[in-house]
């Protein structure tokens, strides 16, 4: 009954935060001059009204979902990963050279294409973890300046070494991957891919590693409280490369699948445009960091911007109102550190 | 090398520079009072937004400005209240300030003027250029420092004056007590949050006015996200310079030249992206060699974690 009683109060601010999004939503809906509930209701029909939009918030709920719990390890761990966007990039642009250059097999070249994302993307990341442990430089700075690198890396080699010749199309990309090598669709006819089901594996197992592992618990540990995981033997520097590595793998992944299961090749600005990355950490930070949690709310905040597209379809308010609503939301979970401070002060009194 | 370094370059690096600058202060007052303000990106996206807003309606440059002042200060005072009085995590804060600017000048942008991507109206009035009488007269130096918007000079003033101001005065000194150990700073009964929100504010102003600069003085017009990652670079500058007036004002220049050089190599035969790749490359290098000190410990001590 306790732990019924603890769980309802850890969904509560949540749910207050989606409740306080929602008014904010409503009072930008009322501004333009639009109906709230008719708005609302279009959106959740862009979000849920079909099978097919629901398939649609699925697959763009994948590349979120694999970003956000690789944020979410960084972050239990301590350490602010805002690289994500670099390291999903290379790990997509490496599945798409893979696939396209590797002999093989089509399942072989697939697998490889996967694996290739994932260390790629892990590299990236393990590279700043090592700027901070060697060279103590802010992993929170040296992230963010190495997505600008490893987009305009990436911008460049489909430009020019990479770029697709066949096509009369001038865009930036590399060439179409062969059928063989897509990652199968789970529905016929929808844009559900099978990379949704490596996200929700990939969750449940992070789940598992926190919760039961002794690495799991290093790493919370190392997070919760450095100090002690210091006294208790945990070597800050190995722990820092090793959860960053792991967690550039996720964003990695994350752009493996895009490619392999959406995009079928490596285009130019299509994975940072629509935002994946910082989704990715807004699911993250929503949740805060429970990798079960963490794809709940990827789902969530993919359903807003696919109900967001739906409601621009359908009426006259702009697709803006989902990122008020989305960033409102962030902003009220973020105070949640709030509430139990206002406890503890009424505590005291 | 002469056709590379004309004065023109040190001109338009002065120019590019002037918003990350003005920004990386903000940043760098945040920093000494324990606060490790992502917000800045949002915070200059909204100036940049108001201050067209402002000039649109008003027709005034300089009320134009005074809104965009306003409005990063209204929504400093958010970044403010979430994260001193709620005691929220900084950095996430910052993060959602971010998201929430980006949302609300999008969506703005579509409710006042009705058009996506960009407004440009050709009624209205940039920042004016200032000649400095006496300087524009020497052959190199006035051809640099000559003819740019009063932000531009008043960024350079503020570098100097808010060196003084933290570093000989007696409220500057409380400022940095309150960030260097706040427990201690409250003891001898200095008001460390009221502190902390003055250096909010105080980064509100400039970023305000880094944007009226960004959406004014640059150009006349604006364009969603049209921050495109300087305040992120901003942050950079104010870890670069430690969080110290002129050190910042440094490694401003540092990547804004860097940046001026970029778009001059862009006329040679080199990939863009190599080019454009330069200032982050310079700026990891630079990293190396000026370790931060005492601020990152600084912000680890007021809130658990600065990463």
């Amino acid at each position: 009954m306790d732990k019924l009683v603890q769980f309802g109060r850890s969904l509560m601010q949540p749910l207050l935060a989606v409740i306080v999004g929602l008014a904010a939503g409503a009072i930008a809906i009322v501004i333009v001059g639009g109906s709230v509930m008719e708005t609302y209701a279009e959106m959740w029909k862009g979000a849920f009204g079909s099978f097919y939009f629901l398939t649609n918030t699925l697959s763009r709920a994948t590349p979120i979902i694999l970003i956000g719990l690789g944020v979410a390890l960084a972050f239990r761990a301590g350490f602010f990963n805002m690289g994500s966007e670099g390291q999903m990039v290379l790990g997509a642009l490496s599945a798409a050279v893979t696939a396209i250059y590797l002999p093989g097999s089509g399942l072989v070249k697939l697998i490889a294409a996967i694996i290739a994302g994932i260390i790629a993307g892990g590299i990236w990341s393990a590279f700043a973890g090592w700027l901070d442990a060697r060279f103590r430089m802010n992993l929170l700075i040296t992230t963010l300046l190495l997505n600008y690198i490893a987009t305009l890396f990436a911008g460049y080699m489909v430009s020019y070494p990479l770029k697709d010749r066949t096509g009369s199309a001038a865009m930036a990309q590399t060439v179409m991957l062969d059928q063989s090598v897509w990652l199968p669709k789970l529905f016929k006819g929808m844009s559900l891919h099978a990379g949704f089901i490596l996200a929700v594996v990939g969750a449940i197992l992070l789940f598992l590693f926190m919760r039961y592992t002794v690495k799991g618990y290093e790493i919370r540990m190392l997070g919760g409280n450095p100090l002690f995981a210091s006294y208790g033997g945990v070597q800050r520097g190995k722990m820092m490369l090793i959860s960053m590595f792991v967690s550039g793998g996720f964003a990695g992944l994350a752009g493996s699948v895009e490619v392999l299961g959406t995009q079928y090749r490596y285009l130019d600005g299509a994975l940072t445009s629509p935002g994946y990355a910082w989704s990715g950490i807004m699911a993250t930070l929503l949740a805060g960091s429970h990798p079960l949690g963490t794809a709940v709310a990827a789902i969530l905040l993919a359903a807003l911007q696919t109900g967001g597209m739906g409601m621009e379809r359908n009426t006259e308010v702009p697709l803006e109102v989902s990122s008020i609503i989305q960033a409102v939301l962030i902003l009220f979970v973020s105070a949640k550190f709030t509430y139990s401070f206002i406890k503890r002060k009424k505590a005291r009194s | 090398m002469d056709f590379l370094l004309d004065a023109s370059l040190f001109a338009s690096t002065l120019r590019m520079v002037t918003p990350i600058l003005l920004a990386a202060l903000g940043g760098a007052i945040c920093a000494r009072v324990g606060l490790f303000n992502v917000g800045l990106e949002g915070l200059i996206l909204i100036g940049a937004f108001s201050a067209i807003v402002g000039n649109h309606f008003t027709g005034n440059v300089l009320a134009a400005v005074l809104i965009a002042v306003l409005c990063s200060l209204l929504f400093s005072i958010i970044f403010g209240y979430m994260s001193i009085h709620l005691k929220a995590n900084v950095i996430v804060v910052g993060i959602a300030l971010n998201f929430l600017a980006l949302g609300l000048t999008t969506f703005s942008l579509r409710a006042i003027f009705d058009v996506k991507g960009a407004y440009y109206n050709k009624d209205m009035v940039g920042l004016p250029k200032w000649d400095i009488p006496l300087l524009k007269d020497i052959p190199w130096l006035g051809d640099v420092l000559s003819g740019h918007s009063p932000l531009v000079y008043l960024s350079i003033l503020l570098v100097i004056g808010l060196q003084y101001f933290l570093f000989k005065t007696v409220t500057g000194f409380r400022l940095l007590a309150s960030g260097e150990n706040p427990t201690a700073a409250r003891s001898l009964g200095i008001k460390v949050s009221r502190i902390q929100y003055g250096a909010v504010l105080i980064c509100g102003v400039l970023c305000g006015l880094a944007g009226a600069q960004l959406s004014l003085g640059n150009v006349t017009m604006f364009t969603e996200g049209m921050t495109s990652g300087r305040g992120f670079i901003a942050l950079v500058a104010t870890m670069l310079g430690q969080s110290n007036p002129i050190g910042v004002m440094a490694s401003s220049m540092l990547f804004g030249f860097m940046d001026a050089l970029s778009i001059r190599l862009q006329g040679f035969a080199l990939p863009t992206h190599f080019t454009m790749m330069l200032p982050y490359i310079v700026t990891i290098i630079a990293m190396l060699f000026f370790k931060d000190k005492g601020y990152i410990q600084e912000a680890r001590k007021s809130n658990e974690s600065s990463r």
